[in-house]
């Protein structure tokens, strides 16, 4: 198939599911390892406690793709990732993930040729409040 | 180094760079990286194993650098709260190089008050194999 | 005159930058160009306008395109109808012969961009595929070149004698104007462009920029 039939097959819908619990340890190690210095970020005791706003890129669906989605996960490799922000998470929140493809398409770089695959997460916490939107662009090249 | 001051939306100029900070991408830290966000896996975190799946090393999560990024405009703004960041990674950042992070301010949207900033880490060579983009608000 | 004659705006899927914002970067910083082109990827852009923005800052703004073969990338300048018609923009794996002719015979000019660039620079194609007619200009200086990269298309260009332009290559606004052609002859608009591209009175340089 190419580029546009998947994208006609494979997109507009949700094709996968989560649910992790946030541990305090995991912000704090992330936010300290990017360089974060406020207490807000790496220290668990501020009452403002909370991830940094790019913290929920780190979580991945059960599932990378859809089944059957005709992609050889080792020949991709991550060409980015953008974070909408929308509200902090918290130690202890229980977040549901929610997976989706949202764009297909293709182009030549250095890699050669390769198919852009714009993976979306929308994360929401216990309240139903929606917390971020993550896209992961991933590129699938072609075989040397 | 004295603590960053909070900043005010009136404050900021069109074309304001951010201080650089020399980012820490050793393997002892992204160890630390890799561990809380779950991502221990050898071409990481093991130089060795990274070249056999032919990389010239152990890589940078791109998360990682992303969230560099994000602590570089909280250094320049803790008061900063950013609406979204969008980093393109143009090649391997390798673990244990010595990259800069930098960012510049290139819109301020009155009307929305919100600032857009272009970010970069930047290796020895000078070459910026991650760059993006974030926007945030400031109070005013 | 100097141009920046490869750049990209939000209208290509990797660009980040809006035009409005290329424009106040080069007067704020005082970058050393007296405009600059936008080449989005794999499309010629129909839907902006930038005349507005091109007298409200004094610079000169004009589209043309960045088009995929198998050589690697080429920007075209002087994109109409019939060179739309002529080979799918869209594509990532036209043939580079046909784009060159294309171009030639709608009146445009086609140009290999970042040709040491792997993969998607003409350099390496050449080697294992054989040399191609219509080859008259390349970009040797591109703002995105790793080490070596500029280099071997320089390289390459004297061993042919082709004519040589720069571009920034540009996705964010800050590095809009790193590199750049300057031309002999004042040019006003996408047509005095074409003309001068297809002259030889022009050069890659690397602007000036005072802040």
């Amino acid at each position: 198939m190419n580029a546009a039939e998947l994208k006609t097959q494979f997109t507009g819908y949700v094709f996968d599911e989560i649910e992790l619990d946030i541990e305090p340890e995991s912000l704090v190690g992330f936010a300290t390892a990017c360089g974060e210095t406020q207490s807000r970020f790496t220290d668990p005791t501020d009452p403002d406690f909370q991830g940094v706003p790019n913290y929920l890129t780190r979580i991945h669906g059960s599932r990378a793709m859809p089944a059957d989605f005709p992609v050889e996960m080792h020949r991709c490799f991550d060409a980015g990732k953008s974070v909408q922000f929308h509200a902090p998470v918290r130690p202890g929140d229980k977040i549901q993930g929610r997976s989706e493809i949202a764009d297909i398409f293709e182009k030549s770089g250095r890699s050669g040729s390769m198919l852009f695959i714009v993976h979306r997460m929308n994360f929401y916490n216990q309240a139903g409040v929606h917390l971020a939107t993550v896209d992961w662009r991933l590129v699938q090249r072609e075989l040397d | 180094m004295s603590e960053p001051k909070d900043k005010r939306f009136e404050d900021v100029e069109f074309g304001e760079d951010l201080p650089e900070v020399d980012v820490d991408v050793s393997l002892p830290n992204v160890k630390v990286f890799a561990k809380a966000a779950r991502m221990e896996t050898g071409r990481f975190i093991d130089h060795e194993e990274a070249r056999r799946n032919g990389l010239p090393g152990a890589i940078v999560p791109g998360i990682m650098s992303q969230g560099m990024l994000v602590a570089l405009i909280h250094r320049w703004a803790p008061n900063a709260e950013i609406l979204n960041v969008d980093t393109i990674f143009r090649a391997p950042l390798l673990v244990d190089s010595k990259p800069v992070a930098s960012g510049v301010v290139t819109d301020i949207d009155e009307d929305a008050r919100v600032i857009e900033i272009d970010l970069m880490l930047k290796n020895e060579k000078g070459e910026t194999p991650v760059m993006g983009t974030a926007k945030i608000k400031l109070p005013g | 005159m100097i141009l920046d004659l490869h750049s990209h705006s939000v209208a290509s899927d990797d660009g980040r930058a809006k035009v409005e914002n290329y424009c106040q970067w080069i007067q704020r910083k005082q970058v050393g160009i007296d405009g600059f082109v936008l080449t989005e990827h794999r499309q010629f852009d129909d839907a902006n306008d930038y005349r507005a923005l091109e007298d409200q800052f004094g610079l000169l703004i004009l589209k043309a395109s960045e088009v995929e073969t198998e050589y690697g990338h080429v920007l075209v300048f002087g994109v109409n109808d019939d060179l739309r018609a002529a080979f799918d923009f869209a594509k990532i794996d036209n043939p580079l012969a046909t784009v060159l002719e294309a171009a030639e015979r709608a009146g445009a000019v086609a140009v290999p961009c970042h040709p040491g660039r792997p993969k998607v620079g003409m350099c390496a194609h050449w080697e294992t595929r054989g040399p191609v007619d219509g080859v008259r200009i390349i970009e040797t200086l591109n703002g995105g070149s790793r080490e070596g990269e500029n280099e071997q298309a320089e390289a390459m260009a004297e061993r042919y004698g082709w004519n040589t332009i720069g571009g920034s290559d540009s996705h964010i606004v800050s590095h809009i104007g790193r590199c750049a052609t300057r031309f002999d002859d004042e040019i006003r608009d996408i047509d005095g462009l074409v003309t001068a591209l297809q002259g030889d009175r022009f050069e890659a340089v690397v602007p000036e920029t005072a802040s």
